[in-house]
């Protein structure tokens, strides 16, 4: 073997691309040729430098979660970004939100009495935040995954006495992946869930009758930024990592849309 | 879609997002586009599924994900490396002094990783394939879509200038 034929073949000698009889020609020539030895410990060294300091990523959970969403609108055949509906579901939807809405009214008088109690606002924010936390682990952000409100309002139909609102702002940069129900304050209550970049946000709500319409108050707490707003009766709570002027104008477009 | 072909996809497919998110991040070299880069691949991947016969499906992922690299680069032609809204995206190195300025001050790994956002991307993408996911000259081939001896050339060539790029240091702490 020539030094020109060794150091041809020692990409593939070094990445076990040879056959055997070829491998061992090329180590026979190694063992008499200090410049090729010298390559060969060259692109060793290199390629083991770059398998111990380059990063092979890990899929972000927000990614998968977001990958899950659209699978499942897609493989149900719904659409679920901006492309065309079938009619038929067009026309049972306005039903749907008519049996949705008289679940909410139903159950916010239903539940007038207990959402009375004093000091549950503190103790409110604690929890949403735990929620919040809890969710980005693995495998909690979303009991349904989709991209598309009209599956996941009706998911809630007969899981929580009320049907969230859940309106579309993927064309404004946050897209919807999905919805699930935490507890909180001693009830079940249903939490919608967006994205912006790699960011999740929570929108929790529950009723909270009597409040008027409130401005949202926008607190800070241990890095996460909470907004909580009283909009139609409904208490709302709104958490993420995202910087606090891009979650107050989520809030806004949110409550816009309601 | 059936049911169980739709259970087949995630079980072949889902298996290889973090290979897929590895090709995206390299190439497009900020992640957020990598995310949407693997999101809409997926979603390709998902509506071209009848048409794959082959036993690779991670080959295939990758192939598709390079494709959608590609494109989104040539759609998005202006300068990225000035438009860092968050101060989170990777560094654009766009020549090799730049890139050994870097490397001086730079830990060992941003110092490598300097080295291969230095690489043109032909280059970039064999070594990611290779080093990172491990793939075969024959899988590389078809993600890149050239033959298994441009594969090997492509390999060479990029070794040999990271090897240049990252002696001079290392001999010097030596």
């Amino acid at each position: 073997m020539t030094c020109t034929d060794c150091l041809e073949s020692l990409g593939p000698f070094v990445d076990g691309e040879l056959a055997t009889d070829e491998a061992a020609v090329v180590e026979e020539h190694l063992k008499m040729c200090a410049d090729c030895a010298a390559a060969h410990r060259r692109i060793l060294a290199t390629s083991s430098q770059l398998k111990a300091a380059l990063v092979r990523y890990q899929a972000p959970d927000v990614l998968k979660a977001r990958i899950k969403a659209s699978l499942t609108d897609a493989t149900r055949g719904e659409p679920g970004r901006g492309e065309l509906r079938p009619l038929v579901r067009a026309k049972a939807w306005p039903r749907m939100v008519a049996a949705a809405a008289t679940v909410a009214i139903v159950s916010s008088a239903l539940t007038f009495a207990a959402m009375r109690q004093s000091g549950s606002r503190d103790s409110a924010e604690q929890q949403v935040l735990a929620s919040h936390i809890r969710s980005l682990m693995p495998g909690h952000l979303t009991d349904v995954a989709s991209n598309d409100q009209h599956n996941v309002k009706p998911w809630f139909n007969g899981r929580v006495d009320m049907s969230p609102d859940v309106p579309r702002l993927d064309s404004i940069g946050f897209p919807l992946v999905g919805g699930r129900i935490d507890y909180i304050n001693g009830r079940s209550v249903p939490v919608i869930v967006y994205t912006r970049r790699q960011h999740v946000i929570n929108v929790f709500s529950w009723p909270e009758s009597a409040a008027p319409d409130q401005p949202s108050v926008v607190r800070s707490n241990h890095g996460y930024n909470l907004i909580r707003l009283a909009h139609s009766g409904d208490e709302l709570w709104i958490v993420s990592d995202l910087n606090r002027a891009e979650l107050e104008t989520f809030a806004k477009l949110l409550i816009a849309a309601h | 879609m059936a049911e169980q072909n739709a259970t087949r996809f995630e079980q072949l497919v889902l298996p290889h997002l973090d290979d897929a998110f590895t090709l995206a991040q390299y190439l497009l070299r900020n992640q957020h586009d990598a995310q949407d880069a693997v999101q809409e691949s997926v979603l390709r991947a998902l509506r071209y599924f009848d048409g794959f016969r082959g036993d690779d499906a991670r080959a295939w992922l990758l192939t598709i994900v390079r494709n959608y690299c590609y494109t989104w680069k040539k759609g998005h032609f202006t300068d990225r490396s000035t438009v860092s809204i968050n101060g989170d995206d990777t560094l654009e190195i766009t020549d090799a002094h730049g890139a050994d300025d870097l490397a001086i001050q730079a830990s060992e790994s941003e110092r490598v990783r300097a080295a291969v956002d230095a690489l043109p991307a032909d280059l970039r993408e064999v070594i990611v394939l290779r080093e990172l996911s491990e793939l075969s000259y024959r899988e590389i081939s078809e993600v890149v879509g050239v033959p298994i001896g441009t594969v090997m050339s492509r390999l060479s060539r990029a070794r040999n200038r990271l090897a240049d790029a990252l002696e001079p240091l290392s001999k010097r702490a030596g």
